[in-house]
């Protein structure tokens, strides 16, 4: 009974303790859960070492057909010295085949010191996962309850390697995954990065810049234009002519207008508003442009556009126009205008002013027909001068011309152009000249001449008395001489025996004196005749001449010893030789009265002439006299001033326009002695004197003696 | 000594000339000078019985050798001549003793008189002289 019962004791304790460790066994998965393998492996094979007392565990994995084998090897301390464990798992492979359905359920080998039993526990169904082998030297091992507990065991471990194999794969899975992530991330922060600077850039432009939607709804507009309008992104996107608002009254219908016909034509839009500015409140000028986007089929995607503030440069543009205005309204007022004319390309081109003066209507191409169609058909136009100078192509290119229009009404206009060459940015020559039409300063200038030559009128009947006296002498002498030799002629004939010869002699002496009336006669005459001026080559020197023989007897009367010292080579002068005799005539005179007072020394009185600088011709008349207070000397040549009581003061102001008529200049210098000298030097020949504005038109003003400073 | 001598003192070479030939063509013997200064220095101031004097020289003119005249005590008839007919020099010329003062022009006559009469007035002082010698 107590053997029985112990027996039944034992067996249930026996029992017992399977039944705990299928337990454990079965809880084994929760322990692994979570694990890899090797952890699975590490705890099946303690467990299975420890529950069963194992004197050797091994285990090896085909996780896949490439991966190596995982092959463990746990042996019992007491089992003693052992091979290592590859050489182990080689020999207990080496004993149970590859085939795992022909494996034995026990197998006994002889291991170490003695015989083992070995229980080979395939993984999987056919052994495919691998194989565990369980092994112990006691005898009857295992027992039904320990074959129980390996195979338990087995399909344990089967569950949790593949829960492991699993885990570990979606692990990798989930690595990827998240290194994919990891990657792409990093891309986008990259993209992100960029976007954000072309974002930043697109925010921060010197322009507004935006887009529309097809419809013309704004969807982005930038910071510049927000921080300019002072209107809110939400606002703009409000409705499509939100922004409409910021435009000045004045420029909204047309600035809709522009805008509505560019969205619904889908052709964009460019048009130029005055925009206000929220910060200080004030309108300044933008340009707006608006290009489309289209898809593959041509459907407006969007339009893309900028706004500029042009408002600096429309300001300088209207300040320019404005000059311009004024330069034109100048040449209005001053009837100047400006002609420009380019050889390279034969084009003329006139200012307005230019085109009213020549009554044309503004901007007509201006032709050398159109031209000559003006100008008087006497005179030389001129782009005709200027193309003259240019092809002489010497010396300055810069000239003076004077010529007139012939208006279809017949009226006179008088041009006077100034011109000068210059190059344009591309070096090609170009002539510019201002014209003014100088009619009005003509007029003046002539009536002015009139009221001169009538003061000067004025100054020879004052003098008329001292002017027939001479006359009469210069006429009485040969006159004299006529009667006289005739008579004597008459004497000679009639005495007896007839005196032929001496008759012969007077004879011919009245014909002399007759020529020596006629040529005096006519000398008061050009002198004293109203007709025109003439412009002729003159010989100073010969003018000179008969002005002295003019004038020598007053002058001696006046005990005056006139020196002339007349060059041998002084050349032709082109200009009115009655004139200039006229203030030569002037200048002796004035030099005569100078020195009326003079006892102390001689009245010595020189007249030079001689070539003078710049192919001119020079006159001197030099005097003893009293000379002139320097002070006056600006005033020597104004009408009316005189130091002579009995004077009018005509003579030198009249010299004076006379010498001016004929490009020169007159002028007075007080001798290093006592006395003065006059002199006028005139270029030889004037510019401008052969052609209409020459001295044919000048008045002819008499200069006489005692009407002089 | 020259019986009769005229001498014409004129500055115009023509005019010189001219009143020369017509004073010799009265039959007197007649003597031409450029000028007052030459008449002074000829040497026939004391054989000239009368003077044909033009007004207008240079250097010393027809008035100025007249008072010179007379201030040398020498009392040669005058007859002026002269272009300008100048009531001012006519009244000084007469005033100073001239004995004729003729403007221009003149008829042959009109001198041939003048020379005549200006010669009566010489001859007479001479005659008065010749008397009183």
């Amino acid at each position: 009974m107590d053997v029985q019962y112990e027996q039944d004791a034992g067996e249930i304790k026996r029992l017992q303790r399977c039944i705990n460790d299928l337990v454990c066994l079965l809880a084994l998965p929760a322990l692994w859960s979570g694990g890899d393998i090797s952890q699975v492996l590490d705890t099946l094979l303690n467990t299975l070492m420890r529950m069963l007392r194992l004197d050797l565990v091994s285990v090896r994995l085909n996780l896949s057909v490439v991966e190596t084998p995982i092959e463990i090897v746990r042996v019992a301390q007491s089992f003693g010295p052992m091979p290592p464990a590859h050489e182990i798992c080689e020999a207990l492979n080496h004993s149970l085949g590859d085939n795992s359905p022909k494996w034995p359920p026990l197998l006994r080998n002889l291991m170490g010191d003695g015989e083992v039993s070995m229980v080979p526990l395939p993984l999987g169904l056919q052994g495919e996962l691998g194989v565990i082998i369980a092994a112990a030297q006691r005898a009857g091992f295992p027992q039904q309850t320990e074959a129980l507990l390996l195979n338990v065991a087995a399909s344990q471990a089967c569950i949790g390697l593949q829960e492991a194999r699993l885990r570990s794969q979606q692990k990798c899975i989930a690595d990827e995954l998240d290194r994919r992530v990891a990657r792409r991330t990093a891309e986008l922060t990259a993209a992100n990065a960029e976007l954000q600077l072309q974002v930043g850039l697109l925010q921060r432009l010197p322009v507004s810049a935006w887009t529309l939607k097809p419809d013309g709804t704004p969807d982005f507009v930038n910071r510049v234009w927000l921080e300019y309008s002072g209107q809110t992104l939400d606002f703009v996107r409000s409705r499509p002519d939100a922004w409409i608002s910021a435009v000045h009254p004045e420029d909204r219908e047309t600035a809709s207008r522009s805008f509505w016909e560019g969205v619904r034509s889908g052709q964009g839009f460019a048009m130029e508003t005055r925009f206000l500015r929220a910060r200080d409140g004030t309108y300044r000028w933008h340009l707006n442009q608006a290009v489309v986007l289209r898809d593959a089929e041509g459907r407006v995607l969007k339009f893309v556009g900028t706004t500029t503030d042009i408002d600096d440069q429309k300001r300088a543009k209207e300040k320019l126009r404005r000059s311009e205005a004024f330069l034109a309204e100048g040449q209005r007022l001053g009837q100047i205008g400006s002609y420009c004319w380019r050889p390279a390309t034969d084009e003329i081109t006139w200012s307005a002013e230019l085109y009213r003066i020549y009554e044309l209507e503004i901007g007509m191409p201006v032709t050398l027909e159109l031209i000559r169609s003006r100008v008087h058909p006497d005179d030389v136009t001129l782009i005709e001068k200027m193309k003259l100078v240019d092809q002489a192509r010497e010396g300055s290119h810069d000239f003076e011309w004077r010529y007139r229009l012939l208006m279809p009404d017949q009226s006179i206009k008088y041009m006077h152009a100034v011109a000068h060459s210059t190059r344009d940015q591309n070096g090609q020559s170009e002539y510019m000249a201002s014209v003014q039409d100088v009619t009005a300063r003509r007029l003046a200038e002539e009536a002015r001449d009139k009221a001169q030559s009538e003061l000067a009128s004025v100054a020879r009947v004052m003098s008329l008395g001292a002017l027939t006296a001479s006359i009469a002498h210069e006429v009485n002498q040969p006159l004299s001489g006529i009667i006289t030799n005739a008579s004597t002629c008459l004497r000679m004939l009639g005495a007896d025996p007839p005196q032929v010869e001496g008759a012969r002699e007077t004879a011919r002496r009245t014909i002399r004196d007759g020529n020596r009336m006629s040529e005096v006669i006519a000398r008061l005459r050009a002198l004293f005749s109203k007709k025109e001026p003439t412009t002729e080559s003159v010989n100073l020197n010969d003018a000179v001449l008969e002005v002295i023989a003019l004038s020598i007897l007053e002058l001696q009367k006046n005990r005056v010893v006139l020196c002339p010292e007349l060059a041998d080579d002084l050349p032709l002068i082109t200009g009115d030789r009655v004139q200039l005799q006229q203030v030569i005539l002037n200048l002796l005179r004035n030099g005569s009265d100078a020195m009326c007072t003079v006892e102390d020394r001689p009245r010595q009185l020189v007249i030079r002439t001689e070539r003078d600088n710049g192919d001119r011709v020079r006159l001197t008349v030099q005097d003893a006299g009293i000379g002139f207070d320097p002070q006056a000397a600006d005033r020597l040549f104004d009408a009316f001033y005189t130091t002579k009581c009995d004077g009018m003061g005509i003579g030198l102001s009249v010299s004076r326009s006379i010498i001016e008529r004929h490009h020169g200049r007159l002028w007075a210098t007080l001798n290093e002695g006592p006395g003065a000298a006059f002199s006028f030097s005139i270029p030889r020949t004037p510019a401008g004197l052969a052609h209409a504005d020459g001295i044919r038109n000048i008045q002819a003003p008499a200069v006489t003696g005692s009407a002089a400073a | 000594m020259t019986e009769n001598l005229i001498s014409v003192v004129d500055d115009d070479e023509s005019v010189r000339r001219t009143t020369t030939l017509l004073i010799e063509s009265f039959g007197f013997p007649a003597a031409a000078f450029e000028s007052a200064e030459l008449f002074l220095r000829s040497g026939h101031l004391h054989d000239t019985s009368c003077l044909v004097l033009d007004v207008q020289m240079p250097g010393m003119n027809g008035l100025q050798l007249q008072s010179h005249l007379a201030a040398a005590g020498c009392g040669i008839p005058i007859v002026f001549i002269s272009g300008y007919e100048s009531k001012d020099f006519r009244q000084r010329a007469v005033q100073a003793g001239a004995a004729a003062f003729l403007g221009k022009p003149f008829s042959d006559e009109q001198l041939l008189q003048t020379i005549r009469s200006a010669l009566r007035f010489s001859h007479r002082d001479d005659s008065l002289g010749q008397i009183e010698e």
